[in-house]
């Protein structure tokens, strides 16, 4: 507690680590005046998994496994940015179905995150109906998903030099019949977000950002294109098969939680049109091509859009097995610094939904200690420490 | 190299030491570390393109400095300002006067990497844990990290 300029009393209030808004770790630590947010702080890494660090030890087809666990909601981005980067290293031509491929999972990827988004930030405003709505309709992209990788989660479509699983002509039928579905419910959704009144008084005019304060800030992906700025890595640098199958962004002035609303929303739609396209327009071919062990010195920048926004991935070889440096700089991170100075002047309720609306992704954020020799946690051992520690057996 | 990166040459030319395009949309420009402020604030209010982040290197070099890289983007167009460092001082100023939200990715790099960012509004950590070693830069090469001694046992 300390004094302000009033002469009155001012608290800090400690938000986190544990589940600030998301299920998810950050520290946020809020001064407050009475219930005005006067000043704020940010401190992450609980969940810093020093990756970072570790892919200099592995080579270069180990770390595309290690990179697509840096996030479990945009896994595929995580390693299509690093096959991208890494086969531009290797000039290695990856084959145009591939390529299609990795960007249908990428756009499947984009609906299951943006639908998982919604039903998050509807639960932060007290609107847990529409939350658990639209997470059962998530469940329709995510048996695509499943049902093209085999995964729900952690996808591993990609191969350096190309992806794993082919389309069926079966499945291209399952994919257009779910995309019908979540169209239609998603229109229901822009209906609801932008008429109930009650939502609208979380949303409308709170945590504006102009156009102006997006610039500054630097902020990226969906959060940027609600406050004007066109920014999408898929519209202005198209790559793999964004070149043949373009993007139209999705951009709204307004800057506040409703626009934020509106444009993930809007974004849904352009992803089923994408999505269709791919499917209707599949290039026939080959999905993978012959890849080096060992790459050639150099450097590369690979940046690609994840539902989040732009992901950055510089990657350096010094002519070896392994990679020389990795460096990820994720959405969350760029638009971490806009919830700070947005937080300042609004009232603390509206905190929560100011985080959500970023679509902060803390593991994303966080990164960088693995585990391994030869005490791992093994099933038994973990039993044995929860018999040790409850004095029974649970199972 | 096209238009936008010849328009940032012509913004940071005065303090490029070198430079050459790797790819073709690409540019980097070597400039001397107390220079990196300066330049970051000449990009921005040429309203260049933004700053989308800053990357440590080590290993880069052969008489053993570190480097710090400075990626602004425009459009397609990529941007980086590369500075090396002496290892045992290694400081660059901050470039939050002119984009005030690197002070996440300075936080990151200072923790990381040690490099001291001079006047950058928050110097505390951002990843690293409360009990990380102080002097210990994970991100060097030469980094000395052991395994943390797993956590006492409590409440039994």
């Amino acid at each position: 507690m300390s004094d302000n300029e009033h002469g009155g009393s001012k608290f800090t209030v400690p938000i986190g680590p544990q589940h600030p808004a998301l299920k998810e770790p950050g520290h946020f630590e809020f001064g407050v005046d009475g219930e005005v947010v006067t000043s704020a702080t940010v401190r992450l890494g609980y969940a810093h998994r020093g990756i970072e660090k570790a892919v200099e030890t592995r080579n270069w087809t180990q770390n595309m496994y290690l990179l697509e666990r840096i996030c479990g909601i945009c896994s595929h981005i995580h390693a299509m940015a690093y096959c991208l980067g890494v086969e531009a290293l290797a000039e290695v031509e990856v084959p145009p179905r591939a390529q299609a491929i990795r960007v249908l999972v990428a756009e499947l990827e984009r609906i299951h995150s943006h639908l998982l988004w919604l039903g998050v930030a509807a639960h932060e405003a007290g609107f847990d109906t529409l939350f658990m709505y639209s997470w059962r309709d998530r469940e329709t992209v995510m048996d695509m998903l499943e049902g093209l990788t085999g995964n729900r989660v952690n996808y591993s479509a990609n191969l350096l030099g190309g992806v794993k699983f082919d389309l069926t002509a079966e499945l291209a039928a399952e994919i257009k019949r779910g995309l019908a579905f979540l169209e239609e419910r998603t229109q229901h959704y822009l209906d609801v977000v932008t008429s109930d009144e009650l939502f609208l008084r979380r949303t409308r005019g709170v945590g504006t950002m102009t156009n102006e304060q997006a610039e500054l800030l630097g902020v990226v992906g969906p959060t940027a294109r609600a406050s004007g700025v066109n920014r999408d890595i898929r519209v202005i640098a198209p790559y793999s098969a964004y070149k043949v199958f373009p993007v139209t962004p999705v951009v709204e002035y307004a800057g506040d939680l409703e626009a934020r609303f509106v444009v993930r929303l809007k974004e849904l739609f352009e992803s089923y049109r994408l999505c269709r396209a791919v499917v209707d327009n599949l290039p026939p071919g080959d999905i993978t091509t012959r890849f080096p062990r060992r790459i050639k010195a150099g450097e590369v920048v690979s940046r690609v859009e994840a539902p989040r926004g732009e992901l950055f991935y510089f990657i350096r070889s010094s002519g070896g097995e392994n990679p020389d440096r990795v460096k990820v700089r994720t959405p969350t991170l760029a638009n971490m610094a806009s919830v700070i100075s947005l937080a300042v002047g609004h009232q603390l309720a509206d905190i929560p939904m100011l985080l959500a609306g970023i679509d902060p992704c803390f593991s994303c954020n966080d990164r960088a200690v693995t585990i391994s020799g030869d005490d791992d946690w093994t099933w038994e051992r973990l039993r044995q420490l929860g018999i040790a520690r409850y004095g029974r057996p649970a199972w | 190299m096209n238009s936008d990166l010849e328009w940032a040459l012509e913004i940071v030319g005065e303090w490029a030491l070198e430079h050459n395009a790797p790819a073709a949309d690409r540019l980097d420009v070597r400039i001397k570390p107390e220079h990196t402020a300066a330049a970051a604030r000449a990009l921005i209010d040429a309203r260049w393109g933004y700053l989308t982040a800053i990357t440590g290197l080590d290993g880069s070099a052969e008489d053993g400095q570190l480097e710090v890289l400075y990626h602004y983007c425009r459009g397609a167009s990529i941007l980086t300002l590369r500075a090396s460092l002496p290892r045992d001082h290694a400081a660059v100023p901050s470039v939050c006067g002119a984009v005030p939200m690197a002070t996440v990715y300075e936080r990151e790099l200072a923790e990381m990497f040690g490099v001291m960012v001079v006047g950058t509004p928050d110097s505390s950590r951002l990843f690293l844990p409360d009990d990380w070693p102080d002097g210990v830069y994970p991100l060097r090469k030469d980094a000395a990290l052991e395994r943390a001694a797993p956590a006492p046992e409590e409440d039994q």
